[in-house]
């Protein structure tokens, strides 16, 4: 894993670019054919997201090793680690749309075998299973989408769609907005979008480690990079895709940012906050059609994955101190007994508020820069509502779970990790909180033909949003003020949750996420599994009792009628043999 | 050893070598059985490697006339199609061989029989005339119905026996008929295909005749693989029949009726295929939706791994249908791929059945906490039948898609939702109550795979999984030359038998009228001097 990251910090370094590629399949020519390469494809937007993949991937890996040291089953662990790393750089290079769809699988069934690690629990089996099957119904609709631009356009390599439609904007016709939406279907289920959300919450039975690198940092991330892998499809003039995409988004990033006000398990918390910030991301992809330069969905992906990751790993460290509990009422006073853990986890919490000069601010400041520029007024105001509630409910957590008195026996005994898991800690502090002055969403703009504009001194970066967008700014800081001050108002020494009791109704529907699990279990109970009542009872009743029986049953009946002729009676015989002869002479004779 | 007579009598001669030895000696059958199949699969490894990929021209030919005056000989041949199939045939009766371990009554009969069996399916695949390619079958047909009668397993052993030999019997009657109408109709006295394919070219028979003579083959062939809605029996067949029948059937000799669609059918039929197509299309969707659904409602692991082998096989059918080259090489490398597959699964559901005496689902969990092993390959089988990449099941499944979306976007839409949710639901949920959640006391004692030598059946067959399924190029590049030759065909006719049925057919009055458009050839113009 390390050997990754240095080979992606020297290609970095290197500023490589190239296509090299094994063919894969290659059946007929033309349109009717079919070439799969087995290609991978470096360019600026894949260099960086390289370096996001290996370096997260990295400090996580070193950080399960003090996780799982106890663990008997840790060599299936990192087999499955490796598979993932595997998959997901796979997906980074994919240099076709049949590539990225193998390793969008393969990612899809290592997170599979890792939220099922601790099998024997039922409720991880059951994670499990949910979390494939939501990705598989995405991934339904992302072949769809594939098979139907191999239709229209006859290849699917990212370089030659890319230049086909260039050449002519209007080769995908009428099919455009289906195929884009077809095609966002697979970035639903892997980013947990809105409605098939439900998954990612569930998949928090895992070790946190994979939490944080697969559904925090990395794989969930994916569908984001595809979008912006393939904007070249989404954005092709006359598409509603894009607008439907940003508001998908938008519904996300709301409603789990509400989901994670009255959840009270430290992971799940994370996991509707994980779900609200894909939420922006893919509302900054749907934003950009405009500028055609979705560079600010990666540039929030990138510092994202940093302190999302960050976060995770403190919450891990937390549970390993108290014995594997989540529950953040049962904590309290932890920031004197987890240093380390406390001080890191309170960075990635600043950042993922947006607060400055930490790298959350200026990519969280960006999409909602972006929201204004395009003119989508509503969304601005989603946004920075959706900011609000960030930080409120980040400051619950912390409040509730770091500051305060001890609630538990746990908590009061409570001791930091050891240094193979607080040292990745420190090391995804530094890009949490340097990430902003990196320049990334240059490096990224380069995919897209933006220019690179001059890079600016360390002050002109620091208050490079407060002059390009002043309002966005000014909204988002004001937002996350507000935030902060409804958190530290009720729950600053809280022992237990005032909102239940002020407002019962709408705390229970939000502590039972809505009813969104019920009510997709009632659909699938009347839809699919009465379809297969259906079907095997027509199996069994019909096919196999009624046509086959029946025929069976016919045959018998006249092999039974017929037995009545052979009784074996020698005079019964001679009766009939002198009978048929009777018969044939009269018939003859009568003639 | 580079010969396919070699590959295919090294079963056959050791069953006649079996049928000599004295039935004490119960070492030697079981050593004779493996050594014949590893023979056979080392011979079929060393043809295809040795096969010259990218030509459409028979390989590795032998020709010995048998009845001449009805044009029947022993030929046999591979060329691309039926190369991965011999391939993938001798691997699955290799390990059917190494998975038998379980049987102790009557051994020198069962293995008789197996080996028969085996060597009946590699002559099937590998005969160019029709009278052998028929016979073979027969050959490895009938020791099917006297494994499953005397060795088989569950309540219900008698019904599906006999249910099986109805269906089967049936099935092959009435190809039978159709092959006989079809060198009736072809009138050129020969059995042998390459001849009758040549034939044939140039001179198709009637295209309404076609018509009739195609649902004959169709639905004659169409019952060996359950097609729907005739494929009650393969569920039922598949769960009471020991574990090695059951993964040659299921695996091997089932895709025999693929294979003579392929072969004899859409080649030699080609308009009957085009009016029969769609109605092909839709059946196979009842394969692969329908029995998708059954799968999930079945709470025995034979009958689920059953149900999915038939919904599986619903892609091969989609992909004759599509008559492209996509849908058709894919829906070889899925018969390539379902046969590893099958085989692979019933020997686990066999592994698991011997362990803990059953294979009701209700009864089951926690198992890969006590068979890492076995559970780990079954998980890996699961998500094969899946249709996850990586695995042999998965460019078959997508090439089939991509060509029938040419055709029948509708079916292609349908069949996708069968491969990826459907097939992940009940596969999932197996893997949940079989090998995931706590393990009830009573299993306490299962054991897994001891050491390599019972590893190495179901390693073989995942490796071969794995190898195709990264690698499709090994097959797909020795399909295609193959597969484009046979769409050419479906895809010339309307054209070429028209007009020279238009030529035959018109009275001669009319002929000039015809040609008039080309009067001022010379040719033409000498023909018809007005």
């Amino acid at each position: 894993m390390l050997l990754a990251f240095l080979g992606s910090l020297i290609l970095w370094a290197r500023d490589a670019t190239g296509e090299p590629a094994v063919t894969w399949l290659a059946l007929g020519t033309g349109t009717g054919g079919l070439q799969i390469e087995l290609g991978l494809k470096l360019d600026p937007l894949s260099r960086l997201m390289l370096l996001v993949v290996t370096g997260v991937g990295s400090a996580i890996h070193i950080y399960s090793w003090g996780y799982l040291h106890a663990d008997r089953n840790r060599g299936r662990y990192f087999a499955g680690l490796s598979l993932f790393t595997f998959a997901m750089l796979g997906i980074v290079l994919a240099n076709n749309f049949l590539m990225l769809f193998i390793f969008w699988e393969l990612v899809g069934v290592s997170s599979y075998l890792l939220i099922g690690f601790w099998f024997a629990r039922p409720a991880a089996a059951e994670a499990a299973k949910k979390a494939f099957l939501t990705n598989r119904l995405g991934d339904f609709g992302f072949l769809l989408g594939i098979i139907l631009v191999w239709a229209a356009l006859g290849t699917l390599s990212f370089t030659e769609l890319e230049a086909r439609l260039a050449d002519d904007p209007a080769a995908l016709g009428a099919a455009a907005s289906v195929a884009g939406l077809l095609i966002f279907c697979g970035a639903m289920g892997k980013s947990a979008q809105f409605p098939l959300h439900v998954w990612l919450p569930d998949a928090m039975e895992g070790p946190t480690p994979v939490s944080a690198l697969i559904h925090a940092a990395t794989m969930v991330a994916a569908g984001v990079y595809m979008l912006c892998r393939v904007f070249f499809v989404l954005a092709v003039p006359g598409s509603v895709a894009l607008e439907l995409i940003a508001w998908i988004g938008g519904v996300t990033a709301l409603l789990a940012a509400l989901l994670a006000v009255q959840q009270n398990d430290i992971k799940r918390i994370l996991a509707y906050s994980t779900l609200s910030q894909l939420g922006y991301m893919v509302l900054a992809v749907g934003v950009s059609g405009a500028s055609r330069d979705p560079s600010v969905a990666m540039y929030h992906l990138t510092t994202h994955a940093g302190f999302k990751a960050l976060l995770f790993l403190g919450a891990g460290s937390v549970i390993h101190a108290l014995h594997h509990e989540q529950d953040i009422w049962k904590m309290g006073g932890l920031s004197r007994r987890l240093p380390i853990t406390f001080w890191t986890f309170l960075l990635a919490t600043l950042a993922l508020c947006g607060v400055p000069p930490l790298s959350g601010f200026y990519s969280k400041d960006a999409i909602i820069a972006r929201t204004l520029e395009s003119g989508h007024h509503g969304l601005f105001a989603l946004a920075t509502l959706v900011a609000a509630l960030t930080t409120f409910y980040m400051f619950r957590l912390v409040f509730v779970a770091f500051t305060g008195p001890a609630k538990s026996q746990a908590a009061d005994h409570a001791r930091e990790s050891p240094p193979v898991m607080t040292l990745p800690l420190l090391a995804l502090a530094v890009p949490s909180v340097l990430a902003g002055f990196w320049g990334i969403h240059r490096v990224y703009g380069a995919q897209y033909g933006a220019e690179p504009a001059a890079a600016g001194s360390w002050a002109q970066q620091l208050v490079e949003p407060f002059a390009h967008a002043p309002l966005a700014a000014g909204a988002g800081l004001a937002a996350a003020l507000m935030g902060w001050l409804g958190a530290w108002a009720w729950y600053r020494a809280a022992l237990q949750d005032p909102l239940p009791a002020r407002f019962a109704t709408v705390a229970r529907w939000l502590r039972d996420r809505l009813y969104f699990d019920e009510l997709y279990e009632r659909l699938i109970g009347w839809t699919q599994e009465s379809l297969a009542r259906l079907a095997d009872g027509v199996d069994r009743w019909v096919i196999m009792g009624v046509a086959v029986k029946g025929t069976h049953g016919t045959f018998e009946l006249l092999g039974r009628l017929l037995r009545l002729a052979q009784t074996g009676n020698l005079q019964t015989y001679a009766f009939v043999l002198v009978a048929g002869v009777a018969l044939l002479l009269f018939l003859v004779m009568a003639r | 050893m580079q010969s396919l007579s070699f590959i295919i009598l090294c079963p056959l001669l050791a069953a006649g070598l079996i049928a000599l030895v004295p039935r004490n000696y119960q070492v030697v059958f079981r050593s004779l059985a493996l050594l014949s199949t590893l023979l056979s699969l080392l011979g079929a490894i060393r043809i295809f490697a040795g096969f010259d990929t990218g030509s459409a021209a028979l390989q590795f030919e032998e020709q010995v006339a048998w009845v001449d005056s009805l044009g029947i000989s022993y030929h046999v041949a591979v060329d691309g199609i039926n190369v991965g199939l011999i391939l993938m045939g001798a691997v699955v009766a290799f390990a059917a061989v190494c998975v038998s371990r379980e049987i102790t009554a009557r051994q020198k009969e069962y293995y008789l029989l197996l080996l028969l069996m085996a060597g009946g399916i590699l002559g099937a695949f590998a005969s160019y005339d029709l009278f052998f390619f028929y016979f073979f079958h027969e050959l490895a047909l009938v020791p099917t119905f006297i494994l499953i009668g005397v060795w088989g397993r569950g309540e219900q052993r008698n019904y599906a026996t006999f249910k099986i030999t109805l269906y089967l019997s049936l099935g092959a009657l009435v190809a039978l008929v159709g092959l006989i109408a079809l060198y009736l109709e072809a009138g050129h006295q020969t059995f042998n295909l390459w001849s009758l394919a040549r034939q044939l070219e140039a001179d198709p028979i009637d295209p309404a005749r076609q018509r009739y003579l195609f649902p004959l083959l169709l639905f004659g062939f169409g019952i060996l693989v359950s097609l729907w809605p005739f494929h009650t029996w393969a569920p039922l067949g598949y769960a009471a029949a020991p574990t090695a029948v059951a993964m040659l059937h299921a695996g091997v000799l089932k895709k025999f009726g693929l294979y003579g669609l392929i072969r004899v059918a859409v080649p030699l039929l080609p308009a009957g295929v085009q009016s029969w197509a769609e109605v092909l299309a839709w059946l196979c969707l009842g394969n692969i939706l329908y029995c998708s659904l059954v799968a999930m409602r079945q709470k025995d692991l034979n009958l689920l791994l059953g149900n999915s082998s038939v919904a599986h096989v619903g892609f091969a059918f989609l992909g004759i249908a599509s008559l492209t080259l996509l849908g058709l090489t894919g829906a070889v490398v899925v018969m390539v791929a379902h046969g590893f597959l099958a085989a692979l699964t019933f020997a686990l559901s066999g592994y698991v059945r011997q362990q803990t005496g059953t294979v009701n689902l209700d009864h089951m969990g926690g198992l890969l906490e006590r068979l890492p092993f076995i559970g780990g390959v079954l998980v890996m089988a699961f998500l094969a039948g899946c249709g996850l990449p990586g695995f042999a099941n998965f460019p078959g499944e997508a090439l089939v898609l991509f060509g029938a979306w040419q055709g029948y976007p509708g079916v292609a839409i349908l069949a996708a939702w069968g491969a990826l949710i459907l097939a992940a639901v009940y596969m999932l949920r197996a893997v949940r109550v079989l090998l995931h959640g706590p393990l009830p006391e009573r299993w306490g004692k299962v054991a897994d795979a001891p050491h390599l030598w019972h590893k190495l059946p179901y390693g073989l067959l995942l490796a071969a999984l794995l190898l195709f399924g990264c690698w499709p190029r090994l097959l797909t590049d020795k399909i295609q030359p193959c597969v484009a030759d046979i769409v050419r065909r479906a895809e010339a006719p309307p054209a070429n038998s028209a007009a020279g049925l238009a030529r035959i057919a018109l009275p001669p009055a009319a002929a000039p009228a015809l040609a008039r458009p080309g009067a001022t050839d010379g040719l033409t113009a000498s023909r018809h001097p007005r």
